[in-house]
């Protein structure tokens, strides 16, 4: 009877104990941030990981992205920046207006997409815009860029975020070949300014 | 009686420490075969089965596309299965950027090539598990770590006005059976 009790006992254990491991395990990798655990943080609001899709990510690595971003290229051929702040390291919000400015980037293609950061997709908007990349965005005569993110149509490169306020949104720079100069010194590439025009 | 509740008690935590420890590694090994599993049952599902490509053909973002997909890229993508033996993919790059890049079913990207890579402007590669031989099959030989696992071909489109190109690119593909 004692050993009965004991084998319950134990069973019990180990029922609750997986259980509990099993919601806390899924609630922190499909936690709507969970990708961006595995970046880090490099100058101004970017986070930068060379890890997605790679075989030397850790299995927690692995996961977070398989669940955030699955079918990520490794870095051999595109590396990945993403910005959840602006330089003042005040996190997006969808009521704002933020301007994101870049020089030329010395690689084949890039592009910058925004994602609601709860849904982790694409925001549904009038324009059926979430992105630009480095042919469609225009260039004054340097090569500089603009792209203007707000919750209503802006002139110019307009970026359109959600229309219900105080929602969270994220940029996601894509930076396809880069140039073997820049690779030399990922992630310390000039990456865009995101500063907040109004809100 | 009260150092056995002591021991009961170290006994239960040590119990509750080891079945965290299994439990978790379990579920985090499993998570991406989980999502890579889902996401290869949606393209056989749009390709008519496995070893058949999938082809989005739709500028701009897609309400049933994968979390932060890149709404730039113009996706062919293909659940494989190598059981009954090697897959051929064959066809034409597109020249603002394509890439082909397979994943096994851990979801790691073990193989990406892009056009400049290549040759020229045609690609035909056989996907195979190691012990296949493609000796006799034509086309450049990729080995899978596994038997399923996806395959991906990227076209950029810089804006709907290269849509029609793409959507010629795409037809002219073939995938299937080696």
């Amino acid at each position: 009877m004692k050993y009965l009790i004991l084998i319950i006992g134990a069973a019990l254990v180990i029922a609750a104990s997986a259980f509990v491991t099993r919601a806390l395990t899924l609630s922190s990798l499909t936690n709507q941030a969970s990708i961006f655990d595995s970046f880090e943080r490099i100058k101004g609001p970017w986070l930068y990981s060379d890890k997605i899709g790679a075989a030397a990510a850790s299995d927690v690595e692995r996961a977070r992205v398989a669940i955030g971003g699955p079918l990520g290229l490794s870095a051999k051929e595109a590396v990945y920046f993403a910005a959840t702040e602006d330089n003042a390291g005040t996190p997006l919000r969808s009521q704002c207006t933020y301007r994101v400015t870049g020089q030329p980037m010395d690689t084949r293609w890039w592009s910058l997409t925004l994602y609601d950061s709860m849904t982790q997709h694409y925001v549904p908007n009038t324009e059926n815009r979430s992105s630009w990349n480095s042919v469609s965005v225009p260039r004054d005569d340097n090569g500089d860029w603009k792209i203007l993110v707000g919750p209503t149509p802006l002139d110019g490169a307009w970026l359109p975020s959600q229309d219900a306020p105080d929602q969270a949104f994220e940029l996601m720079l894509r930076v396809y070949n880069p140039s073997d100069a820049m690779r030399a010194i990922l992630p310390n590439i000039e990456l865009p300014d995101v500063e907040r025009v109004s809100c | 009686m009260l150092n056995r509740i002591v021991i009961y008690l170290l006994g239960a935590a040590a119990l509750a420490a080891l079945t965290f420890f299994v439990t978790r590694s379990f579920i985090v090994q499993q998570a991406p075969i989980k999502v890579m599993s889902t996401i290869e049952a949606r393209i056989a599902a749009g390709a008519g089965g496995w070893n058949a490509c999938f082809h989005n053909q739709v500028y701009g973002p897609r309400a049933n596309a994968a979390r932060r997909a890149n709404p730039d890229s113009i996706i062919s993508s293909m659940a494989y299965d190598l059981s009954d033996g090697p897959v051929r993919i064959s066809g034409e790059t597109w020249p603002r950027y394509w890439s082909l890049s397979v994943y096994q079913q851990n979801s790691d990207n073990f193989f990406v090539v892009n056009d400049q890579a290549l040759a020229d402007q045609s690609f035909d590669f056989v996907l195979a598990l190691a012990e296949q031989s493609t000796e006799d099959l034509d086309g450049t030989p990729i080995v899978s770590p596994t038997a399923k696992g996806i395959l991906l071909i990227r076209r950029f489109a810089a804006d709907a006005s290269d849509m029609p190109g793409i959507i010629a690119n795409q037809e002219a593909l073939f995938c299937g059976p080696a």
